[in-house]
Order: C-alpha cells, then sequence, then structure tokens
C-alpha cells in the first residue's frame, strides 16, 4: 500500500466545497435582497400610506444581520481554529467581534426607531443614549456570538477527534501490515538460513560419494538436489503451504538422504488424509528431519527408522518426527543451539505466537521423537 | 497555519476602529440639535403622535386615551359634548334637549344645519342606526347604552329586535330616547364618542377598511374628515360641510403613529408632531432648543383595593377598616411615580364642579386596635388573603408594597395570584374566590356619581359583592336630580361607601400632556377629549373667537 492509500480519504463531496456553501449563502441574500426590497417597495417608493415600521426590513434585522454576518463570523472562526499557537489572538479577535456585532444591533435598532418614527438622523446619538437609560442596550447579540463560537470550536474539535479515530485505525491497519511483511522478511531470511545449511550438507554428502567412487548415487543427489531446490524457491514466497506439499518437498529430500544412508533408511508416513490440505509453515518439517537423520539415524548403525506423521486434535493439528537413534544428549542446551530447532521455535513463535508448540524429547526405548503442534488451519476456499 | 496572518491584523485593526467609532457615538453627550421645520403642506395642521391602536370606527376603543378621543371626535359630533370646565352638556349635534316629566324620556332636536361631510343631512335614523351598531360591540362598548330601555334585553338576545330598544327616530330632526329608570347624567353620557352617529354608506366601508383606498367614502359628520389613511398614520382634513366650519381654525390634523411614549417626545422635539399625550412623568432632557410645555389634567378615576365581603374575616366591617387604615400611600407613591399618582382621600377626586372630599386617613396604631378588636391581634388567627390580578399587572408596583405594609402594621399576609386576564376574571366573576381587588374606575361622564355607580349594581356585577340599600337609594335618588341637590346626595352615598370600606380609594392620577409652544386653546380636560376644533396653531390663521365661545 503506498502512502496515499495509507492516508483518509481525501473529502471532496458537494457539501465540503466551500463554492457550494457560497452559492448558496449569495442566493440566499439575493433572495433576501428581493423579498425584503418587494416588501418595503411601497415605502421605499415613498407611498405616504405606507409605514417603514410594518415593513420587513424593520421586522426581521436580526435575521438579516446574522445572515450577512455568517460568511465573516465562519472564515473567522475557522482562521482562528488554526491558530493553535495564537490563542490570545483568537480570543482577542472573537471578543472584538461580539463587542462589534452588539454595537452593530444597538446601532440598528436606534435607526430602526429613527425611521419608524420619522426623526431626522442627527437624533441617531441621542436615541443611543437614551435607548442605554431606557434600558435598550441588549447584550444578547454578544450572547448569542460568543455561544456560537463556542458551538463551533467544539463541532470542530469533535470533528478533529472523529478525525483523530479514523486515522488510528488506518495507523493501526498499516502498523499491522507492516507488522506481517516484516515477519514475512524473517521468515524470508530464516529460509535463507536453512538452504546453505542443508545445501551445505548435501554437498558434503556429494563429495563423500565421488571421493568413494560412488558417482551414480552422487549424480542421482544432483538431480535431486535440483529439483528439491527448484521446488524451495517456487514456495519461498510463502509464508505457509499445505502438508500435502510440504510432504512432496520432504520426499525429494529423503531421496537425496536415502541415496546417503544407502538402503539402511526406512521411511514411515502415517498421514491422516484430513490432515494433508492443512496449512503448515513453509519448510518446516525439512529441519527436523535433517536433525533426525543428523543426530538420530546417523549416530547409529542399527538405527534406521524415521517416521513421519500428522494427526488433527480438534483445533490442532500434530507433526511428529520419530527416529529410532540415540537417545538425546544430556546437554539440552547443546541440542537446542541447533540451528534448524532454533529456526523453528522462532518462525512458530511468529506464526502462531503462544499457540504453537515444539516438544523434542526422547522415545523409550529407542529413539527421540519430535512433536509440532500447530493451529489446524486450512485455505480458505 | 500556526502563524496569524496580514487579514487578521487588518480584521483586528478594524474592529478596533469600528467599536471605538461605535463608542464614540454612543458617548457622545446630548446636543441641541435643530429641530426638522415645519414642512409647507403642514402650515396649519396640527400634528399628534399616538401609540396605542387607532382606527376610524367611534364603535371600537380599547383604553379611552387622548389621541383616540380627539381622533373620533374629530371625525364624529355625537349629539353633545361636555364643557371641560363645569362638566355640563353642551349642545353639539342637538341644539336642544327636554325631559319629560317622569325623567324617562329623553327628546333631542338636532341642528338642521349638521351635515355629513358629502353634504347630506345629519338625521336621528343616523344616530339610531350607529347605536344599533353599538349594541352589536363587546359587552364593555355595548354596555353603555344600557341605561336605555330594552337595550340590555337586546344585547342579551331576550330581545332579536333591536328597534325595542329605547331609541326612536321620531322624524328626521327629533331623536327620542326612553330609559328604564331616572337617570340625570344621562345627557352628559351621550358625549362619550361611542354615542356617534354612523352614516349609511359608512358600516360597510368600516367594516371593509377601505377607508385605506378611498378615503373620502368614510362619511363622517365631525368639524374634520378623512384625508388619508394609511400605516404611518392618518390625515384629516376640515371638513366643508361642518356646521361650524367657519369657526374650525386648524386646516386639518395629522395623527402621527410612534413607537412609544418615549419615542413620541422625541418626536416632539425633532419637529415631527406638536402634541404628545400623555407622556412619560420622568424628567426629558429634550434634545433640541424647540419652545414645548407641559399641560397637566387630573383623570376622572380613583385606584381602589377592593373586598370580597362575603367571605371570611373580611365580612366584619372592622377588618376591612384595619386594611385601609394601615395603608401608606405617599411613601410608595414617592418612590414609583412622583406626580402622576396622588394619594386619595376620597372615592371622588376633584372635577368640574365638584371638589374632592378628605374622608381618609392613615392610622397604622388604630388599624391594629380595629383588628385586634375584631378578634385577630397582630393579625393571628387571620387566613391568607388572596389578591386577585390579572398577569399584566406583575409589573405593577404597588401591590406587592402593600402587601408588604399589611404583613409589617398587621401581622397580615397576603398571597397575590396573578393570572391571565381570562382565568383571573372568571375567578373574580363565576367562582367568586378571592379576597382582595386591585384596579382603576375612570369615569365617562364628567360626574361623582359615575365613579360610585358601581355600587348601583347588583351583588352579581359587584366585585366587592357588597350591597347596602342605603347607599343604592342615595345614588338612585341623585340620579333623579340635577344641581346641588344631586351633589348632596352623592356625597352622603360617597360618606357611607367610605365608611363600610367594601373598598377603599388609594390613588388619584394625573395625566401630562407636551405640547409645541405654537399650539393654542388647549383645555383641561379630565375625560381626555380636547376637541380639536377649539386649537389653533400660533402661526395659522389669528383666531377670530375665543376658544371657549360656543362652537
Amino acid at each position: 500500500m503506498n502512502g496515499r492509500d495509507n492516508s483518509a480519504p481525501v473529502k471532496d463531496t458537494l457539501w465540503h466545497r466551500r463554492g457550494f456553501w457560497a452559492a448558496i449563502w449569495l442566493a440566499g441574500t439575493l433572495v433576501l435582497i428581493g423579498v425584503l426590497g418587494w416588501d418595503a417597495w411601497p415605502w421605499l417608493s415613498g407611498s405616504p400610506e405606507a409605514a417603514f415600521r410594518d415593513t420587513k426590513l424593520n421586522e426581521w434585522p436580526v435575521e438579516v444581520i446574522w445572515w450577512l454576518l455568517a460568511p465573516g463570523i465562519l472564515w473567522l472562526q475557522s482562521s482562528l481554529t488554526r491558530l493553535d499557537r495564537h490563542w490570545p489572538w483568537a480570543v482577542g479577535l472573537h471578543s472584538l467581534m461580539a463587542v462589534f456585532i452588539t454595537g452593530l444591533f444597538i446601532i440598528l435598532q436606534a435607526c430602526r426607531m429613527l425611521v419608524a418614527n420619522h426623526l431626522p438622523a442627527s437624533f441617531l446619538p441621542v436615541l443611543l443614549n437614551d435607548l442605554r437609560w431606557m434600558g435598550g442596550w441588549s447584550y444578547l447579540p454578544a450572547l448569542v456570538y460568543v455561544t456560537l463560537i463556542l458551538a463551533l470550536y467544539a463541532a470542530g474539535y469533535y470533528r478533529e477527534w472523529r478525525a483523530g479515530l479514523r486515522l488510528t485505525g488506518v495507523l493501526q491497519l498499516a502498523n499491522a501490515q507492516l507488522e506481517t511483511r516484516l515477519v514475512r522478511a524473517s521468515l524470508d531470511a530464516l529460509k535463507m538460513q536453512l538452504h546453505p545449511h542443508f545445501l551445505f550438507n548435501t554437498l558434503n554428502s556429494i563429495t563423500s560419494l565421488i571421493r568413494n567412487g560412488r558417482t551414480q548415487e552422487a549424480e542421482e543427489i544432483v538431480a535431486g538436489l535440483g529439483e528439491l531446490l527448484r521446488r524451495s524457491l517456487e514456495h519461498r514466497q510463502e509464508a505457509k503451504e499445505t502438508l500435502e506439499h510440504e510432504l512432496e518437498f520432504l520426499h525429494h529430500y529423503l531421496e537425496i538422504e536415502s541415496i546417503r544412508f544407502q538402503d539402511r533408511l526406512e521411511v514411515e508416513f502415517d498421514i491422516a488424509p484430513q490432515c494433508r490440505p492443512a496449512l503448515v509453515p513453509s519448510l518446516m518439517l525439512q529441519p527436523l528431519v535433517e536433525n533426525a537423520m543428523k543426530h538420530g539415524i546417523s549416530k547409529d548403525p542399527a538405527a534406521r527408522r524415521l517416521r513421519i506423521a500428522a494427526a488433527r486434535d480438534g483445533t490442532r493439528l500434530i507433526l511428529t518426527v520419530y527416529n529410532d537413534g540415540p537417545a538425546l544428549p544430556k546437554d539440552d542446551a547443546a541440542m537446542s543451539r541447533g540451528i534448524g530447532v532454533q529456526n523453528t521455535i522462532t518462525r512458530l513463535g511468529m506464526l502462531y505466537g503462544d499457540t504453537a508448540r515444539l516438544w523434542l524429547r526422547d522415545q523409550p526405548p529407542h529413539g527421540v521423537r519430535a512433536e509440532i503442534i500447530i493451529p489446524f488451519e486450512t485455505n480458505p476456499l | 497555519m500556526t502563524t496569524t496572518s496580514r487579514a487578521h491584523w487588518w480584521l483586528g485593526l478594524a474592529l478596533l476602529a469600528a467599536c471605538g467609532g461605535m463608542a464614540a457615538v454612543f458617548q457622545s453627550p446630548r446636543r441641541a440639535l435643530a429641530a426638522m421645520p415645519r414642512p409647507a403642506e403642514d402650515r396649519n395642521v396640527l400634528r399628534i403622535a399616538y401609540t396605542q391602536y387607532l382606527v376610524p370606527d367611534p364603535h371600537r376603543r380599547s383604553f379611552p386615551m387622548s389621541p383616540q378621543n380627539q381622533f373620533t371626535l374629530s371625525l364624529w359630533e355625537p349629539l353633545v359634548e361636555c364643557d371641560p370646565a363645569t362638566g355640563q352638556p353642551l349642545p353639539a349635534a342637538a341644539q336642544s334637549w327636554a325631559w319629560s316629566a317622569d325623567g324617562l324620556t329623553l327628546t333631542l332636536k338636532l341642528r338642521p344645519d349638521a351635515r355629513w361631510s358629502n353634504g347630506d343631512l345629519v338625521t336621528a335614523q343616523d344616530f339610531v342606526r350607529g347605536w344599533r351598531r353599538l349594541l352589536r360591540q363587546p359587552m364593555e362598548l355595548a354596555q353603555n347604552l344600557f341605561p336605555l330601555r330594552n337595550a340590555e334585553a337586546c344585547y342579551r338576545g331576550q330581545l332579536s329586535d333591536p328597534s325595542e330598544m329605547g331609541v326612536k327616530a321620531v322624524d328626521d330632526l327629533t331623536l327620542r330616547l326612553e330609559l328604564d329608570r331616572p337617570r340625570s347624567t344621562m345627557v352628559a353620557e351621550l358625549a362619550d364618542p361611542l354615542f356617534a352617529p354612523l352614516h349609511q354608506d359608512s358600516e360597510q366601508v368600516i367594516a371593509e377598511a377601505s377607508y385605506f383606498a378611498h378615503p373620502e367614502r368614510l362619511v363622517t359628520n365631525g368639524p374634520f374628515q378623512l384625508e388619508r389613511a394609511g400605516d404611518n398614520g392618518y390625515r384629516l382634513k376640515a371638513s366643508a360641510h361642518y356646521h361650524g366650519h367657519e369657526q374650525v381654525r386648524l386646516a386639518g390634523a395629522s395623527f402621527v403613529r410612534a413607537g412609544g411614549a418615549w419615542s413620541a417626545t422625541l418626536m416632539l422635539a425633532a419637529g415631527v408632531v406638536d402634541v404628545v399625550s400623555p407622556t412619560p412623568w420622568e424628567e426629558v432632557d429634550m434634545p433640541t432648543r424647540r419652545p414645548v410645555r407641559r399641560e397637566t389634567e387630573l383623570v376622572l378615576g380613583v385606584s381602589t383595593i377592593g373586598f370580597n365581603v362575603t367571605r371570611g374575616p373580611l365580612r366584619d366591617v372592622r377588618v376591612r377598616q384595619a386594611l385601609a387604615l394601615a395603608l401608606d400611600r405617599s411613601g410608595p407613591i414617592g418612590r414609583f411615580n412622583p406626580g402622576r399618582m396622588i394619594p386619595a382621600w376620597s372615592w371622588v377626586p376633584d372635577m368640574p364642579g365638584r371638589k374632592g372630599l378628605v374622608l381618609l386617613k392613615e392610622d397604622a396604631d388604630e388599624a391594629r386596635r380595629l383588628l385586634a378588636e375584631a378578634g385577630y391581634p397582630s393579625g393571628r388567627g387571620l387566613p391568607v388573603l388572596h389578591m386577585a390580578l390579572p398577569l399584566w399587572m406583575k409589573s405593577d408596583p404597588y401591590p406587592p408594597v402593600w402587601a408588604e405594609r399589611w404583613f409589617r402594621e398587621l401581622g397580615v399576609r397576603t398571597h397575590l395570584i396573578y393570572e391571565p386576564v381570562a382565568e383571573s376574571a372568571k375567578r373574580m366573576t363565576a367562582a367568586g374566590d378571592y379576597d382582595l381587588l386591585y384596579g382603576t374606575i375612570v369615569a365617562t361622564v364628567p360626574d361623582a356619581g359615575d365613579l360610585m355607580s358601581g355600587f348601583l349594581w347588583s351583588g352579581e356585577y359587584s366585585e366587592t359583592k357588597w350591597v347596602d340599600p342605603e347607599v343604592i337609594g342615595l345614588l338612585a335618588g341623585a340620579n333623579t336630580k340635577t344641581g346641588a341637590e344631586r351633589l348632596a346626595l352623592l356625597e352622603k352615598a360617597e360618606r357611607r361607601i367610605i365608611a363600610n370600606v367594601p373598598a377603599v380609594p388609594v390613588m388619584f392620577e394625573r395625566r401630562q400632556s407636551m405640547l409645541a409652544d405654537e399650539v393654542q386653546g388647549w383645555y383641561e380636560d379630565p375625560l381626555a377629549r380636547q376637541s380639536l376644533k377649539r386649537l389653533w396653531l400660533a402661526q395659522g390663521p389669528a383666531p377670530s373667537l375665543s376658544p371657549e365661545r360656543d362652537l
């Protein structure tokens, strides 16, 4: 996912275009002017029967003024909201605006009285003055303005909070995806560790066969190795594979190993049919089998049995690799330092967390058994 | 963006400048401004400001304020008008009248030269038409006709034929009124603008308000006729057909709508109007040098606290007397309405031809003694008194002050119940669920008996429920008399009312008008019915006769 994909979707609907609202306001203003002009026309045209007092101009001043001031108020509030480090500006300008609007309404009230009562314009200061001692100075507009601004701020913060929640969700998703990629990269790196390990052993075997003049077997191993690497490369991009695929891979591997062990190796597969489509970490069984060959069968000339089993236990898949070689050494630490086992434990932890287990234990009277328990998963249809 | 933009700097500066400019305008001192010169078209036109509902319909009114009376009486002339100095009726549309021997029939002769504004003769039938229309108006207006025989029965639907009402057009110039019982104030009552005649063409014009488009269609018989009607007010011009046209000195009158009493005062200062009545009593610093003067007159009315004499302790006259004696009139008046309100020491104020009496006193000690004598020492045992008040009186400062006074002086608790008018009226009329009432009675006739006429009603109509045969006898007797005999009977009735305290008078009111100095001929009228035909403007034509001369 690229950077654009990670961000919240850009809002470009009609409701979020300033031009749309500007057009609405302009249209409303034109309609208002039309209605007011039409209603007041007899008075404006000087008809002696018409009175300003009965016009909408006189009756709607509050509504008209708030409508006309609305864009300015919204702009001021919007622009001051972004002055996050300059709140004194916001407080100062909003206070000034509140005072200005209150004064405007008082002057408007005086002007209405002036016109309605046929008084000359020179009486405006008189009206303003007298309105004050008569209690006609209404401070309600300031209260309305402050309430409006607080409501707008509250709405803005609420929107930001909601946007923050959305952003958090997006970030969490991106984080999870990033984590997945990291896990995948780690798996790839581990698999890259497996391949050289296996190659090193196999090449050692081939070298030994050639030295011993067993060139025909060496050729078969090389051919098998080639097939093994091809399949390995095919699977590199996947963290998990079906058990079926894993077993095929294991077959190729064991073909190589059986050449090395010259028919001494008896391999037994006990795979429950319902387990074949189950998903398992790719190249997970191979290191265990390799361990069984290296530390078990190859150490004891009498040892020859290798048993690979898969069974389902409810929601769990149980994989076991058994060899009848010598028991585990007393030094567990030496065993645990094996690259193959360590890598397998790490991979299981990455893929399944605490729900996966790996045991390596003696199987009396002879042999060692490795057991892996992972969640039973299949590919979704 | 984390820094301020240039736009914010400019906006801040602009707002600062605007706010500074506003502050400068707001704080600027009142200066002596120039008044506007009188427009040429108003050269001899008296301009009167009005603030209340004004409509060219003689049979509709809210509260009879000066402009409404002046407006209606300019357009319509009733049968008589009252002499503002004596209160006695003077001829107007009627040139003479005569009572029958039993005092139940009044015959009025109309002027033969009385004309409508379209030149038609003003006939007795026009008055009958107008009064029948008045009978179809709401109770508070129609009840002015109830002294006429069958008028109340017609109003209540007990009689379906309005011709049964006691008003008949004997011929074109003779009108006969028949009364249920003698009523010596009946002639003076006919001066009320409600008793105006109605031209046959005008009823529809008024109903449809077509006078706005065609003012000439409103045919009237007064000294002026409608010239223009609009939302700003009305303009009248002198009627050429008025019988006293030669004596009318104004070319016209303009009734200009004002936003309120204070606005009207400023309009006077600015030269927009010439008369404002009534005006606020607060001292107004006039912003112009236009010469104006104040005129005051006593309102013919009285504010009272009534007692429901049929309930609980208020049945005892000593309790009522105690409440009346404990009142403090001057203190609250001095705080709330100095100059405008006057302490009332009698039921009837000073009025034309009759000086007010001093029948009341304030004595808290005597009040406590009487209350204790009645069995309620320091108010103990006295239930809470309920005072019923309409909601619009909540701003009236007096009831809470009196309630506090009664509690402090007598230990009497009062619960003020403010309710919508309809609820309050229901409580007072149907339910009778109240102890105290507060209200103002305003006379429609310059006569002491009119203010006491409430005590003539039966208990059903009386808010105090107080029915006293002796007072009824005195008032009924006064209605058969005139002059000094009538005044003597009214004084006896007033003294008895005060002694029994069904209600206690608390305040009288004065009305103040402000006039431009050029307005001449203004006179005191307790009923606020100054007739514009008696006024003129100083720069207008020189008066040819004194304002007292019979017009």
